[in-house]
């Protein structure tokens, strides 16, 4: 319990610094954004005038902490304020453009447990055998190739030549497959290594021998002990990885103009929309923050010899 | 019976560090291996382990250190259950509760795993793993080295009574020849990799012909140890 306290505690000071730390980067960013929001609005010949009076509306005039209080105040009580260039509350926006992301994030996860997993399996079963070779060429190349150039690859193939399916849009599940499969080849290139070298690292443990002298079966010292042992090094990562996936994530839904998180957030910054800027990237550090939460915790069952714990 | 294994060896980074090694253990006997620190006699006894069970013997091991023995991420109740599943045995709650008291460990928590206990009660453990089966051999590699002297003697007490009426030979390793003194018929004597004398424990002690034997008798006042 004290755990989890000292760990939700640990969550907020980070959220409340990121907060901050947008609102500066975006309040010092170079070039006048009510003039940005005023031609994202209106779309024509923008007079000083206008400007000036949505300097005023937007809060650009008073001082950085007054505006910054403005801001962060609301979302304390689940209010992320309006958009400053259609006037629509951020909210709902957001959380329509995630409907989105979210999906494809986990499909993204699932294709690459599901193909490295087995992958380094088989690729330890002999280390520096011809397949365990093969296993880190692919992963290499896999981890080398830009998400933008596999997903353009993918349309090449699946959608111009073949014909099979879509490139384009969100419309049908058939959407998601092509932009899922290019996160989840570059998660799978990624995790295939980690996965095969936590497993080799497990196989040096001192204590095996005296399984397989004690008699347990070798299957059994595999399930029981190594594939254990080689998860840590596994969840420890996974934050990281997490954070490759976001990033791969508005890559892959600009490159296959879907709606989601990465759309979002990349409109909003060319109309220097304050509040959706920041709204999305707090919810980003939000997901990282709870994520590296579960991470620990679970870092703490699955290992007692990080801080004190009972099994 | 006689267990028997032939021409033993070990090359570690292209050193041999065990040379060719022939024994035979008559089973019901105790013997002791002993030599200096960095003789090979763990290496010796891993081979004579692995080469027995090759042989489909029933062997039991305890290794020199609980860290040898125990997945530091699983909890003595899982070790418990796996090792009585290795041996087709089912779980038997009074073996386990009689094995635990006679060790002194009775009060301990199975669920904790390895780390929360000491390093003595930890090697107890493993002991009491090793007696849950009948084997033909039991090798125990320091067995006393991490605990006090009282619980020491009660542990090695626990293994005689354990061993008596069965026809167990034990191979106990160990470079403390009082405690081979008191508990061997047998001594082994290990030098650099190779069996330098192999002679009951009182001729070795009377008149030791090896340059090892003698020192490891004359470095150790043997007769003044509790056990
Ligand atoms: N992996 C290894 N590489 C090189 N040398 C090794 C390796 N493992 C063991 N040795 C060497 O083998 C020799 C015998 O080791 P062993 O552990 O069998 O000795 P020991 O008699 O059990 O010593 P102790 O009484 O300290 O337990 C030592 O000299 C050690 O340095
Ligand atoms: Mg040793």
């Amino acid at each position: 319990m004290k755990i989890v306290i000292g760990l939700f505690l640990r969550a907020s000071v980070v959220l409340t610094g990121i907060a901050l730390a947008t609102f500066a980067l975006l309040w010092n960013a170079p070039g006048d954004p009510a003039l940005a929001i005023a031609l994202a609005r209106y779309d024509a010949i923008v007079t000083p005038d206008l400007v000036n009076e949505i300097r005023e509306q937007a809060g650009f005039n008073a001082g950085f902490w007054p505006a910054f209080q403005a801001w962060f105040g609301p979302i304390l009580m689940g209010d992320f304020g309006n958009s400053s260039v259609n006037g629509r509350p951020v909210l709902p926006d957001l959380m329509s453009s995630v409907s989105y992301t979210f999906p494809l994030g986990i499909a993204a996860l699932a294709i690459g447990m599901a193909l490295s997993l087995p992958l380094a399996i088989l690729s330890t079963k002999r280390p520096g055998g011809w397949l365990d070779r093969f296993a880190i060429a692919v992963a290499s190349i896999g981890n080398a190739i830009p998400a933008y150039w596999l997903g353009l690859l993918l349309i090449l193939l699946f959608a111009v030549q073949l014909a099979w399916l879509p490139a384009m849009g969100a419309r049908t599940p058939s959407h998601a497959i092509l932009p899922a499969l290019t996160l989840g080849l570059g998660v799978a290139a990624s995790l295939t290594r980690i996965i095969r070298s936590g497993i080799l690292e497990a196989r040096g443990q001192s204590f095996l021998p005296a399984l397989s002298r004690r008699g347990v079966p070798q299957n059994s010292i595999s399930k029981d002990h190594i594939a254990l042992h080689a998860a840590i090094p596994v969840v420890t990562v996974f934050g990281l990885e997490l954070a490759f996936l976001l990033e791969g994530l508005v890559m892959v839904e600009v490159i296959f103009a879907r709606p989601g998180l990465g759309s979002f957030l990349v409109e909003a910054i060319g109309a220097r929309d304050f509040p959706k800027v920041q709204a999305a990237v707090l919810l980003t550090a939000l997901i990282f923050v709870v994520v590296n939460l579960l991470i620990d915790l679970f870092y703490k069952v699955l290992d007692p010899r990080i801080g004190d714990h009972d099994a | 019976m006689t267990l028997q294994v032939f021409d033993l060896s070990a090359i570690r980074s292209g050193q041999a560090i065990l040379h060719p090694t022939s024994l035979s253990i008559e089973l019901g006997t105790r013997i002791g291996l002993v030599g200096s620190s960095g003789s090979g006699k763990s290496t010796l006894g891993h081979a004579i382990v692995d080469a027995l069970r090759a042989q489909n013997k029933r062997v039991a091991h305890v290794p020199q250190s609980p860290d040898e023995a125990l997945d530091p991420l699983r909890s003595f109740k899982f070790h418990w259950h796996e090792a009585e599943r290795a041996l087709d045995l089912a779980h038997d709650v009074s073996k386990q509760r009689t094995l635990f008291s006679a060790l002194k460990i009775e009060d301990a928590d199975l669920r904790k795993r390895p780390w929360s206990w000491s390093r003595g009660m930890q090697q107890r453990f493993v002991i009491a793993m090793a007696l849950i089966g009948t084997p033909d051999l039991i090798v125990l590699d320091e067995p006393t080295s991490a605990l006090d002297p009282i619980v020491a003697a009660k542990t090695m007490e626990l293994l005689r009574d354990h061993l008596a009426d069965k026809d167990v030979a034990m191979l106990l390793i160990t470079h403390d020849l009082g405690l081979a003194t008191q508990h061997v018929d047998r001594l082994i004597v290990l030098d650099k990799g190779k069996v330098v004398e192999d002679a009951s424990t009182h001729g070795i002690l009377v008149a030791p012909k090896s340059p090892a034997a003698k020192s490891l008798s004359t470095h150790r006042s043997w007769l003044s140890l509790p056990c």
